[in-house]
């Protein structure tokens, strides 16, 4: 027996479309708030802030 | 001579596929090819072109790859099967699959594919899945291997590889991190990954509320459960817009992932063997003696590969790892191999690769006809194993007599180094305290006696006063 759904004509997957959206414009504000948050702070501190998020590895 | 076959978990994405290139005359040199279509070839040439996945390659976070020349003549054979190109990676030596991951494993290698989706999307370009099985490890390093998977990115595209990412990377590592349930059982059994309206089911009140379950699995999974609702029986699919998202949205939306999982944590358990460095039960004089009874048998011959079965904390894994190419060290005990990760990836050219696995039920084929995921004991033959201290585990815990378990080991085409614990053995003694059975098959002379049956016994070496005995095997060929 299996728990996922069996092969049929619906894709509920198709749903993350919905799910970015929603979730991406709620996340794009943080982004877009930090982005110009580190900018300021560059600007006002002479440009050598090493203050940017670190990337991910 | 050359032999090419096609790699039967490669055939998902139809504009490219796998083929492994092995010589025939038995040396251990294998290519990996990738035949590509036209459009995936044009991709790969505009791809190398950029800094960004330069970097990636130079890091080491991507696999090294290259156009392979026109008269190459097993890349013509590639193209005879009706691809444009092809592309030759550098070969991983050991494939490894996220059933057999611990929890920090799969957390780097997630927070590794949101650093390259994150990359690729800063510079234009995106990928289109996200699937741990685009991964493998390189020794204690997470290195992403699906090359074709990066394709430019239209202006307002979503992330395509969200769900796919949530399903197969971020739900295991939330039930790992927030309720303690064991991921691996579970990557096993979902191939494609947990999807939400599953992952659901595990969360029960307030645990509904700890960090990222509202958000990447309780309202996806309110989203697929009201589609499946509106558009089951014969009412028509509603075609739903992939256009107006910013690069905003997505890059905020792969940080706030990142962010997410690397404030996950999953805490080493204090288990019998997770500490195996300071409360293993010898004394120090048969300790050294075990050691260079390993050592030796490491050392002995120009080996590829070393595999140490029921490797604890990995003390015999880093014994072996100067005379080989690669250690792969098995336990069933996640928290000692997670243990023995978290040490090995903070050496830079460590060539260990731990894995959880329970010897008595390794990785079976499986996936489309069995054969897209290899079995473990199918992948590549070792060189060496290493068997120590096990198998009283393997016969009195597991059940399986020492002929199959002896059977189950030729069947590798390996030397062996095996200790066998007799049966006044302190921690035999302890192992059948409270057993009805207690396994009279199980003695020395008759496992030499069918030891004989497949191996040629080449030395022996008691420890512990006779407790114990350490054995060198040579395969007896035919």
């Amino acid at each position: 027996m299996s728990t996922t759904e069996a092969y049929a004509y619906v894709d509920p997957g198709s749903g993350s479309v919905i799910v970015t959206t929603v979730l991406g414009l709620i996340a794009a504000i943080g982004y877009t708030f930090r982005k110009y948050f580190y900018k300021l702070k560059r600007m006002i501190s002479g440009g050598g802030s090493n203050d940017e998020p670190k990337k991910d590895t | 001579m050359t032999e090419i076959v096609a790699n039967a978990g490669s055939f998902r994405d139809p504009v490219n596929r796998v083929y492994e290139v092995s010589s025939t005359d038995g040396n251990n040199r294998k290519r990996i090819l990738r035949g590509v279509n036209q459009d995936a070839l044009e991709s790969y040439q505009e791809l190398a072109t950029q800094s960004f996945y330069k970097r990636l390659v130079e890091q080491g976070h991507v696999i090294k790859t290259d156009i392979a020349p026109n008269d190459d003549p097993d890349a013509l054979s590639v193209i005879e099967e009706g691809w444009s190109g092809v592309l030759e990676h550098e070969a991983v030596s050991f494939v490894s699959y996220p059933y057999e991951w611990t929890f920090s494993m799969l957390r780097d290698a997630a927070l590794l594919q949101l650093h390259i989706i994150e990359q690729s999307i800063e510079n234009g370009w995106t990928l289109k899945d996200a699937t741990p099985y685009n991964f493998q490890f390189v020794g204690p390093r997470a290195v992403f291997i699906d090359i074709p998977s990066f394709e430019t990115r239209v202006e307002g595209e979503p992330w395509g590889g969200y769900r796919q990412f949530s399903s197969m990377f971020l739900i295991p590592l939330l039930l790992k991190s927030h309720l303690g349930i064991d991921q691996l059982p579970i990557l096993r059994s979902y191939i494609d990954g947990v999807p939400p309206t599953e992952a659901i089911k595990y969360f029960k009140g307030l645990s509904r509320l700890k960090k990222g379950v509202i958000s990447h699995i309780t309202f996806p999974a309110m989203v697929e459960n009201s589609i499946a609702a509106r558009e089951r029986d014969r009412a028509p699919a509603q075609k739903r817009t992939t256009k107006g998202q910013s690069n905003a949205m997505v890059l905020g939306l792969v940080q706030s992932l990142s962010r997410l999982i690397k404030g996950l944590k999953s805490d080493i358990r204090h288990t019998d063997w997770s500490r195996y460095d300071k409360t293993h039960s010898y004394e120090s004089e048969d300790f050294v003696v075990k050691k260079a009874f390993v050592q030796k048998y490491a050392a002995q011959s120009a080996r590829d590969h070393i595999w140490d079965i029921g490797c604890n904390t990995g003390t015999f894994s880093n014994i072996c790892s100067p005379h080989c190419n690669l250690v792969v060290s098995l336990d069933g005990d996640h928290d000692a191999v997670e243990k023995l990760y978290l040490k090995e990836k903070e050496e830079k050219s460590s060539n260990i690769l731990p894995l959880v696995m329970n010897l008595s039920n390794i990785s079976p084929g499986q996936g489309w006809a069995g054969s897209e995921r290899q079995a473990f004991d199918k992948r590549k033959d070792p060189d060496l194993v290493l068997c120590l201290a096990l198998i009283h585990h393997i016969r009195m815990s597991a059940n399986v007599p020492n002929i199959l378990f002896l059977k189950w080991l030729r069947s590798l085409n390996s030397d062996v180094v095996l200790e066998f614990v007799n049966r006044e053995d302190e921690m035999v003694v302890k192992l059948l305290t409270n057993k009805k059975e207690q396994y009279a098959d199980y003695d020395i002379e008759q496992f030499i006696r069918e030891a004989e049956l497949f191996f040629t016994i080449e030395n022996r070496e008691p420890l512990k006063d006779g407790k114990r005995e350490l054995f060198f095997l040579k395969p007896i060929e035919g």
